[in-house]
């Protein structure tokens, strides 16, 4: 009868008997992917967190769902913001699922050595990528890079230095580029390309411009990327994992009961829309009518409702269950890949290298080429093409940042519109989420929160 | 024609009216009825020459008095005379104490007895609910008055965190998996309950007692008496809850004001309450900030108009019914049996809900042979339950939907169709409120569960010789349980107009639970000693096992569940528990004053890490009988006088089955639209995982007086150590929170039980009892390095060292702001506008931080009591029953919602009342309608605006009954009543339900929402024996 004191389930696997053989490796594998899909990363929040405080995005119905969004939106985020909760506690999920495969897959034997080594780059790559979104969403974040055997350890650690945190991210993507191979061995799996296009975003969000430079240019060079013809084909759900995509978080409708869609079209559409629509993350009126009538990406990126509220296009529903969309969600691609060499070019005051990478952009958009080499008429212009290629692609509010005039864009742009609102520096910086605060007192909180 | 007087007397003398007398045959065992008259004499007339009748006499409150073999003779002059005894009740009553039973007189520990007849006063699906306000020491929540849910029991105070607080509950010897249905038991089964409440007495349960023991006895059959009993009754139920919601011209005004100075205070300068639609638009407005388009006539008053009040559109007044038929007797001189059968069915006061309930009781004794004895005992069941999810989910729960339906608009058309999505519609242009019509929720979407359970045991006991015994018993309980989920196309969904997609999942699952349990007793009485040795050994285990499956892609609704689906997801989940118990218990008395009882147990999980599967659960009571003393044995007004003190440990082993192991979930990947299945850790492993243990010191006395009045007293004290806590954790750990052994609770208090029976008030006889329970809860220790635990919605529940469980926390509201310069001039939130709050500056820094906030109380009652009274007259018996808490808190969402003032739903008259509006309402007291809710607003929803008294004073039943003098040889009884449960609660708490808690989470205690409202019932009842 004792033995029956030893009761294993049948139905869930256990993490002592679990990691033991390749494909066990890989399902963890496929699991810290699939955290980036949650709700608090790309599934909904981080897009809201690094687009809607911004001027290219406004939350429709800034009451709605706690008013979250709406926060964001009208800078009135307080500490216990589900938004940032969510967020901050996914990023470490899915750092942690990456630490436990960094720690354990040595010991596994893989068929293929070099599929055991691209794992280990792709691991790299979104640890590299949360630490990344996390550091510039909140300073100073704690760092944990090994697997967790005891969570009580961490009470008392606090906040690591973002300095600190970013040599983690800068080193983490250096490895990852070496490890990962040129070509993925599964659609939309994570190549060397991924690695040095974010490496270059980290190096431009560091003023390191030359080695930005360089490792972007490694991107052009690479041949596996080019950009679509035309604008309808970059997010066309029958043209996923296109040439132009570098890395996406990738969503399908209808798969396994619904349970591997997007609910993005759904929570970003204007309230009424459709079914369902939260209206949380709209293109500002003011920014559509940025888009030239020349502008092929008008009608295909954004696009307005019959009563003219304008909509960003790039995510798809399902239109048999609206929170099932298909459509990935894209986190690098070889247009921003190309705005960003411009925008190093322009710093390293190289314009006829700034102009090239514009130019082919704003070509492909159906515009003429911009020809003024003035540094700052380039950077305005390259600012405001980032603006308009990747409109809700969450990049709007880190440019600002990175760019260090967020407060004076927000606050003209505030005044162009009549909105009563000014922020300051503290409003650059998200509170860090009450719950951590709460749980262990050593977290701190951010000034002015 | 021989007549036969009687005369009844009580101990004075006087006659005793009132006293039924049973009438037997000896020839042919036929029985028939009759009862005193006012005076105490009965007649019987006319009676059987020379025949030979044993006489039964029986009354409340009485010893039965039997006069057998009595002699009809010819022409005598046939006269009886008896004199009824009081009972002493509390003394001769046998109490149940787990593997074998005790004399109340030498019960040392803190155990509670309860009677059918006492707990049948209340009608009710369960016993749970028929509980309430009638034991020391015993509180019951009930959270939801949706038919077939469970009340919550909670016995002296909740003394764990996050592990289960459900007390283990032993049907007949078979103990059910701890919070399993109590719906399975037909309340007019039960013969008798006993709650073994301190751990000392719970102990022989070892792991599972922690949160107290409640054993039931069900009926069985009297002795060499065939008797069918009907007991019918029938009644209705409605609402009993205090919420009252605006109209449509409130509403209108309400939101108007909210809509306006929603849009105005995001800059006053410039934005005026006056302006239009398309300068609200030119200033940058959001949706929200226009006014709705539609209240322009009910602003102006224009009468007779739509408006609808959606609380009475989605409740009912509901009937209930229950009729069980039973038949007692034996089979020959060696056997006996008990049947019963029973039809229950109780629709809801919230449309389509409801639960019909079709269960037996079975149970068979015999004793073929002088030294052994056998038994068989089943109940089978089978509910069904129509419900939806009471979850605040504004898509599927409608009664949190009807808190935000608009009363311009109706539930049906005019063609008597249903409207479907019309608020949907009209409130997608300004943002209003986008919700689906309750009324259609609950016709049209289908929520059945189907719930079939048989559980019993039977056994052999073996009289080995002079004393001793041998018991072997074999327990089953199989349960299976069916629910069918269904959401049409042609119903909406919040925010979702219909047609949308249709929404279909099935579940299927089964329990199987068994036990074998072995046990040798020694009872024997030497000279002055008496000894009872028990030794026990037992195996218990549970399998459990349920497939969801979740349909998707659903064409149309021609079928109506699954399988119109196209596209499936299957979720499986399988669980098993085993538990091997030894247990020893020694029970000694000498000279009948002095008793000692001692026990242990060691129990082994499954449940616990590799480290800790076994624990021992020790306890000892004393107890000193004074008036058996000498010096006080003369004493005649003296019935008892008991001095108790225990000692004893126990534990909780409710974590679910796999606590301990780290398990590996699906998160599953696409790549390029394949599905890649992925797995990954849940949960941080914890090997060392173990018992949380629960020791308590109980000091007590029983004391007897006049033959009428029992007074019982407790003092108690326990500390849960090694709490199981499902503590949050730093996430940087890559979890959220963590299972732990960790932390100490405790729980002190007082009880007292004072019990009179049969007072004489002039004729009436007056029983009672009346009880009182005091608990504190304080928590003494949390996880190493953790100082507090906040949770629940906006952080409102604050658990720390030194204070109790879930202490309601937030700011110190104590007005509101009238000016701009009262903002100016006092400490604030950035952001504040006027008609904000006033929160008070308790760290007096000059700002409104994080630091300014406080504690209000918590959900647990710091005093709870119950006041049950019986009168009799003759024939009538009055019942009046009562149960009160003081010292509780509830933070309530739906209260939340209707008192905010941010419109979006609906408010209720109080805060309609004394909501302030510069124009429409400069006096009123509380925070200005808005639909832009300020930092100060937001984070003023964890605060003492929304943190409710929950006292009350419930009139919990009131039974009028009337027993028929009978001369029928064919009808042996007949009583029939009228009952009223619930009619009137006195308390200030304005939500659907003063006992509302979310139930799972005792970090959250006293979280309310919507909680289905408990009901008022008017009942009229038979019991009929042959």
């Amino acid at each position: 009868c004792t033995k029956q004191l030893t009761q294993i389930p049948d139905t869930s696997k256990v993490l002592s008997n679990f990691f033991t053989t390749e494909s066990e490796s890989e399902e963890y594998v496929n699991a810290t992917y699939a955290a980036l899909q949650s709700q608090g990363l790309y599934g909904q929040y981080q897009p809201c967190i690094s687009e809607i405080p911004s001027d290219n995005t406004w939350d429709q119905v800034p009451a709605n769902d706690n008013g979250w969004a709406g926060q964001l939106d009208l800078f009135s985020t307080i500490p216990s913001n589900g938004i940032l909760s969510r967020n901050w506690q996914d990023a470490y999920v899915a750092i942690q699922r990456a630490n436990v495969v960094l720690h354990r897959i040595d010991a596994i034997t893989y068929q293929n050595d070099s599929i055991k080594t691209a794992r280990v780059g792709a691991m790299e790559f979104i640890r590299a990528l949360m630490y990344f979104n996390l550091v510039r969403t909140y300073g100073d974040v704690p760092l944990v890079t090994k697997e967790t055997t005891d969570p009580n350890a961490y009470f008392g650690q606090g906040r690591t230095a973002a300095e600190e945190v970013y040599t983690q991210v800068i080193k983490d993507l250096q490895d990852a580029m070496v490890r990962l191979p040129l070509k993925a061995d599964k659609a939309g799996g994570i190549r060397r390309s991924a690695a040095q296009a974010l490496l270059g975003k980290v190096y431009l969000t560091r003023g390191r411009y030359q080695d930005a430079v360089a490792v972007l240019q490694d991107v052009v060079t690479s041949g596996q990327h080019s950009l679509m013809a035309t604008t309808d084909k970059v997010f066309a759900l029958n043209n996923e994992n296109n040439a132009e995509i570098i890395f996406v978080v990738q969503y399908a409708s209808g798969v396994n009961g619904a349970t591997e869609g997007s609910a993005l079209q759904q929570q970003f559409s204007p309230s009424g829309f459709e079914s369902g629509a939260k209206g949380h993350n709209l293109p500002n009126l003011s920014l559509y009518r940025l888009y030239s009538s020349a502008d092929t990406r008008k009608g295909i990126y954004v696009d307005t409702t019959k009563q003219g509220v304008p909509y960003c296009k790039k995510y798809v529903a399902n239109p048999a269950n609206l929170s099932d969309g298909g459509s990935d969600y894209v986190v690098l691609r070889y247009a921003d890949v190309l705005l960003m060499l411009a925008e190093a070019h322009n710093e390293l005051g190289n314009s006829a290298g700034a102009l090239d990478n514009l130019n082919q952009v704003r070509k492909r958009a159906g515009l003429s080429n911009f020809e003024n080499t003035s540094k700052q008429a380039l950077d305005a212009e390259i600012a405001l093409e980032r603006q308009l290629e990747l409109i809700g692609e969450g990049h709007r509010w880190f440019d600002l940042l990175r760019k260090g005039n967020a407060v004076q864009v927000m606050n003209d742009w505030f005044t162009a519109q009549s909105v009563n609102i000014r922020i300051d520096k503290h409003h650059l910086l998200m509170p860090v989420p009450q719950d951590q605060v709460n749980t262990d007192p050593a977290i701190l909180q951010n000034e002015g929160y | 024609q021989n007549k036969v007087k009687g005369t009844v007397l009580d101990e004075k003398g006087a006659g005793m009216p009132g006293v039924t007398i049973a009438v037997i045959s000896n020839a042919d065992h036929k029985q028939f009825n009759t009862m005193s008259d006012g005076e105490g004499i009965f007649m019987l007339d006319p009676i059987e020459d020379n025949g030979v009748y044993d006489f039964i006499f029986t009354a409340v409150g009485y010893e039965n008095d039997t006069v057998s073999r009595f002699k009809i003779n010819q022409g005598d002059n046939n006269s009886l005379l008896v004199r009824m005894k009081v009972a002493r009740k509390s003394l001769n009553d046998v109490i149940v104490v787990g593997y074998g039973t005790q004399s109340k007189a030498r019960v040392t520990g803190a155990i509670s007895q309860i009677r059918s007849a006492d707990l049948n006063k209340y009608a009710g699906s369960s016993f749970g609910s028929q509980l309430a306000g009638k034991v020391a020491g015993v509180t019951i929540n009930e959270a939801s008055g949706m038919p077939g849910t469970d009340p919550q029991i909670v016995i002296r105070g909740v003394s764990t965190l996050t592990a289960g607080a459900n007390p283990l509950i032993v049907v007949d010897g078979f103990p059910l998996s701890e919070g399993s249905s109590l719906n399975s038991i037909n309340p007019q089964d039960i013969e008798t309950m006993d709650i073994l409440k301190d751990p000392s007495s719970a102990a022989i349960y070892g792991s599972r007692a922690a949160n107290g023991v409640i054993l039931i006895t069900t009926r069985s059959a009297q002795k060499d008496k065939t008797t069918v009993s009907f007991d019918a009754y029938s009644g209705f139920q409605q609402r009993a809850d205090k919420v009252k919601l605006v109209d449509g011209y409130q509403y209108a005004l309400y939101s108007t004001e909210a809509r306006d100075w929603g849009y105005v205070s995001k800059d006053p300068a410039k934005r005026k309450p006056d302006d239009d639609v398309a300068t609200r638009k030119a200033n940058g407005a959001t949706a929200r900030d226009y006014r709705l388009s539609y209240m322009d006539p009910y602003l102006a008053n224009q009468p007779g108009l739509t408006n609808t009040n959606w609380l009475d559109a989605i409740t009912r007044t509901a009937p209930i019914n229950s009729y069980t038929l039973s038949v007692s007797g034996s089979a020959g001189a060696k056997s006996n049996y008990y049947l019963s059968a029973n039809y229950f069915n109780q629709q809801g006061i919230v449309l389509n809900t409801g639960l019909k309930r079709y269960s037996m009781d079975i149970k068979v004794g015999s004793r073929p042979f002088s030294w052994l004895k056998t038994g068989l005992s089943l109940v089978p069941s089978y509910n069904q339950q129509r419900y939806f999810n009471n979850n605040a989910d504004r898509s599927t729960d409608p009664i949190s939907s009807a808190l935000v339906m608009y009363p311009m608009f109706s539930p049906y058309n005019a063609d008597g169709s249903l409207a479907i999505s019309q608020q949907i519609k009209a409130n997608t242009p300004e943002d209003g409120a986008l919700m689906e019509n309750p009324v259609a929720i609950l016709k049209m979407n289908t929520y059945n569960r189907n719930f079939f359970r048989n559980f019993g045991n039977t056994f052999l006991e073996f009289h080995i010789a002079d004393g001793l015994s041998f018991k072997t018993l074999l327990g089953g309980d199989f349960q299976s349980n069916y629910i069918n989920y269904y959401s049409p196309s042609t119903v909406g969904a919040y925010r979702t107009a219909a047609p949308k997609p249709a929404v279909a999942s099935e579940t299927n699952g089964y329990v199987w639970n068994y036990i074998s349990e072995n046990t040798l007793t020694y009872d024997k009485r030497f000279g002055d000693h008496d000894i009872n040795v028990l030794a026990g050994y037992s195996f218990q285990k549970e399998n459990g096992n349920s497939t969801l499956v979740n349909g998707t892609n659903i064409p149309d609704d021609n079928l109506g569940n699954i399988a119109g689906a196209s596209n499936f997801s299957v979720i499986k989940t399988a669980y098993t528990w085993a538990q091997i118990s030894y247990f020893s218990r020694f029970q000694y008395a000498y000279k009948d004053k002095y008793l000692l009882t001692a026990a242990i147990r060691r129990d082994g999980s499954s449940r616990f890490g590799a480290q800790s599967k076994y624990g021992n659960f020790p306890s000892v009571t004393a107890g000193w009988i004074l008036s058996n003393e000498a010096f006080l044995q003369k004493q005649s007004w003296l019935d008892l006088l008991k001095l108790r003190a225990s000692w004893g440990k126990a534990g909780n082993n409710q974590i679910g089955s796999y606590g301990a192991l780290a398990l590996v979930n699906p998160d599953n990947y696409v790549y390029g639209g394949n599905l890649a299945p992925g797995y990954a850790a849940a949960a941080a492993p914890n090997a060392n995982l173990g018992w949380e243990s629960k020791q308590a010191i109980n000091a007590g006395f029983d004391l007897g007086l006049f033959h009428v009045l029992t007074l019982s007293a407790n003092f108690y004290r326990t500390i849960t150590s090694d709490l199981l806590l499902n503590v949050p954790v730093p996430a940087q750990s890559g979890y959220i929170s963590s299972l732990q052994n960790l932390g100490k609770v405790k729980n002190t208090g007082f009880e007292f039980e004072l019990a009179g029976n049969n007072i004489s008030l002039g004729k009436v006889k007056w029983s009672f009892n009346a009880n009182l329970t005091t608990n504190r809860n304080t928590v003494l220790a949390l996880a190493p390095g953790q100082t507090q635990i906040l949770t629940g919605s906006n952080s409102v529940f604050l658990t720390k060292v030194g204070g109790p469980i879930a202490e309601m926390y937030g700011y110190d509201v104590t007005g509101i702001y009238k000016s701009q310069d009262q903002i100016n001039s006092t400490p604030h939130m950035d952001g504040t506008v006027v008609g904000d709050y006033i929160m008070r500056d308790i760290d007096g820094d000059g700002k409104i931080t994080t630091a300014d906030r406080k504690g209000f109380g918590s959900y647990a009652p710091k005093l709870v009591y119950g006041f049950q009274n019986t009168f009799s007259y003759g024939n009538f018996e009055l019942s009046i029953g009562l149960n009160g808490i003081v010292g509780r808190k509830i933070y309530d969402a739906a209260l939340w919602s209707m008192e905010s003032g941010e419109s979006f739903g609906l408010a209720n008259e109080y805060y309609y009342k004394n909501r302030w509006d510069p124009k429409d309402n400069p006096d009123g007291t509380l925070a200005r309608p808005t639909t832009n809710l300020s930092a100060n607003r937001l984070n003023a929803r964890a605060s003492n605006q929304f943190v409710y008294s929950g006292d009350y004073l419930r009139i919990r039943n009131i039974q009028l009954a009337y027993r028929f003098n009978l001369r029928s040889k064919f009808i042996t009884g007949l009583r029939v009543y009228a009952t009223a449960n619930n009619p009137f609660t006195f308390t200030s708490y304005r939500g659907f339900n003063p006992d509302a808690t979310t139930t799972d989470n005792v970090l959250t205690s006293g979280y309310a929402y919507s909680n289905y409202p408990v009901a008022k019932s008017y009942i009229l009842g038979v019991n009929l024996t042959f």
